[in-house]
């Protein structure tokens, strides 16, 4: 019995070992993947401040007409630094981007949307420039500033003029029903109440967290998302290739974007 | 692709596959990294499950496996959402039809199903069909349809027994019956289970739930159960499909095969999502991609902008 004891504590020792030695391999092997990763993020890094110093020719000029519409979502927390988001909106036209929306949670820049037009010259809202019918003018950039109002609120009360919509037809049976709940009507109305702007084809996210932190999500089923980092190590390399990341990219989705010059919403 | 120790920016949101070499990195013959990587972790962690498993259980009783090293159990996320992109080029790219892709993709479906069951994620949504899909060649549909109703009839009763609850969201008028009786028999037959609720999505889209959250809506206030000023955001999420699961909005979600959109996909739910887009196709995203997933969540810093609905 002794023995047998004996024999199943060696196995215990050997196998506890055993089980050392292939955690100080995986560790070390884990430590050597790092190690040839972190030269990866460099690389990463140098490339954004080459592109910012215009010595990389690809990212140079290249056509940004693909990019018909751009989304900016700032996060709460930074969206006060609005020098940087002038400055922001400044590399963007240096690009050729025309038509950029502007959101964050709150609303503040729709309440600093005069004093950001200010400084950027020539700069106009989008709505004012679809009403005057300048929205193929090359020469003028457009801005649209939305905000969680324009998101799931705006989607209740569309909800609620289809609602209104129902119970006045007087009607009870199924058709009726299914021929005013439907994602068409859905999108009419909420161009009828205010916020139906135009799908943007690339939704850029500046702040701490990956998530777009409520853009009206009616607009974006097939956007391109990318997470940007805090908008305070904003850098015009990494901003340059992004865009000519999407430029670059074939999606295979469906019906992509809102016809800018179909728009039917009167403001 | 193991979890980056150094504190480097993370803005560039593609992360390289490692399942090609990269350059000065040395590869013996007969191994790729791949095989590098996944036995030797398996195999260490085989020795700690097996001191392990034994002992833990979460509070339901169930059997819980320790963590991978790097991950925290409280900052888990309840709900994990996952649009499972990429079956079919996976197949491609090995010349094989569009059904082995599938078949594969089920397989990795598994595991993940596993091993969130392990480290304790209370829900995970599956976009495994969504509306845009019905445009696929009929084939391929019928297929898929199939492909479904045969992992449904074969995992019904592990799903029983390993206490996985599962729900069927999206539009079933156009499902065939006999998927439709089969879905129901499993909601049936799985409605008590606590131990993890797997939610598929199956001819679904975002926009999709919110139309018909309206119409349930204008039902009830048609009966007088509600007046119309009575509705705000609030009600409609008391409608949308995800309203089967105590966590209706996704902490998480995985996107594989590199593409960088939800593609209509939770669209109500998704406003405060960490949103983690992985460069390898689904049938090649394994415990090591969703332990890289989970670790770019929980490092995160998260805040909600001040609301969170």
């Amino acid at each position: 019995m002794d023995f047998n004891k004996e024999s199943q504590m060696s196995c215990s020792w050997y196998a506890q070992i055993e089980n050392r030695l292939l955690q100080l391999l995986w560790h070390l092997i884990h430590v050597t993947i790092d190690l040839c990763y972190f030269p990866l993020g460099i690389a990463d890094v140098l490339e954004s401040y080459l592109i910012s110093w215009g010595l990389l020719g690809r990212y140079k000029s290249f056509n940004v007409t693909k990019l018909r519409y751009l989304a900016i979502v700032v996060d709460s927390e930074e969206v006060y630094r609005t020098s940087k988001i002038i400055k922001l909106l400044q590399w963007l036209e240096a690009v050729g981007i025309k038509h950029v929306c502007l959101y964050d949670n709150e609303g503040v820049l729709k309440k600093s949307k005069d004093f950001i037009l200010e400084k950027l010259d020539g700069t106009i809202l989008f709505w004012d420039a679809h009403e005057n019918d300048v929205l193929s003018d090359r020469q003028h950039m457009t801005l649209e500033f939305v905000s969680f109002s324009d998101g799931k609120e705006a989607v209740v009360k569309a909800a609620n003029v289809l609602f209104m919509k129902y119970s006045k037809s007087g009607a009870t049976d199924q058709n009726q029903k299914d021929k005013i709940f439907t994602e068409s009507q859905m999108s009419n109305t909420l161009i009828t109440v205010g916020s139906g702007g135009p799908k943007p084809d690339l939704l850029l996210v500046y702040g701490p967290a990956r998530c777009h932190l409520g853009f009206p999500a009616w607009r974006i089923p097939y956007t391109e998302i990318v997470h940007m980092g805090p908008l305070k190590s904003m850098n015009y390399g990494s901003l340059v290739k992004a865009i000519y990341k999407f430029t670059m990219v074939q999606p295979n989705y469906g019906k992509l974007f809102f016809d800018l010059h179909c728009c039917v919403c009167k403001h | 692709m193991l979890s980056l120790r150094f504190a480097i920016p993370t803005a560039n949101t593609f992360i390289p596959t490692k399942t090609k070499p990269k350059p000065g990195l040395v590869v013996q013959s007969g191994w790729n990294q791949t095989d590098l990587l996944s036995s030797l972790p398996r195999r260490c962690e085989s020795y700690k499950l097996q001191a392990a498993t034994a002992d833990l259980t979460d509070g339901r009783g169930a059997s819980v496996a320790e963590l991978p090293e790097g991950l925290s159990r409280e900052l888990m996320p309840k709900h994990v959402a996952v649009i499972m992109d990429g079956n079919g080029r996976w197949a491609r790219q090995k010349g094989l039809p569009a059904s082995a892709g599938h078949e594969a993709g089920v397989k990795s479906l598994r595991e993940m199903v596993e091993l969130c069951g392990q480290w304790g994620i209370q829900v995970l949504t599956v976009f495994a069909f969504s509306t845009e899909n019905w445009i696929r060649p009929k084939v391929e549909v019928d297929f898929l349809l199939s492909l479904f109703e045969r992992a449904l009839k074969t995992e019904m009763e592990s799903f029983r027994k390993s206490g996985i609850r599962i729900s069927i969201i999206g539009d079933s008028s156009k499902l065939p019956t006999s998927l439709l009786g089969l879905i129901n028999e499993v909601e049936e037959t799985t409605k008590n289970n606590t131990r993890l609720q797997l939610i598929v999505a199956v001819s679904y889209s975002g926009k999709y739930d919110v139309v018909q959250a309206c119409r349930s809506i204008a039902e009830r206030a048609k009966d007088g159960q509600i007046q119309l000023e009575d509705i705000n955001e609030s009600l409609i999420e008391q409608e949308l499909e995800t309203n089967c699961t105590e966590y209706p909005y996704p902490d998480l979600l995985i996107r594989t095969s590199g593409e960088l959109r939800v593609s209509n996909f939770l669209l109500w739910q998704l406003a405060y999502t960490e949103l983690f887009f992985a460069q390898e196709l689904w049938p090649d995203f394994g415990k090591e991609e969703f332990v890289e997933a989970l670790s770019s969540y929980q490092q995160r810093q998260r805040r909600y902008g001040g609301r969170h609905s």
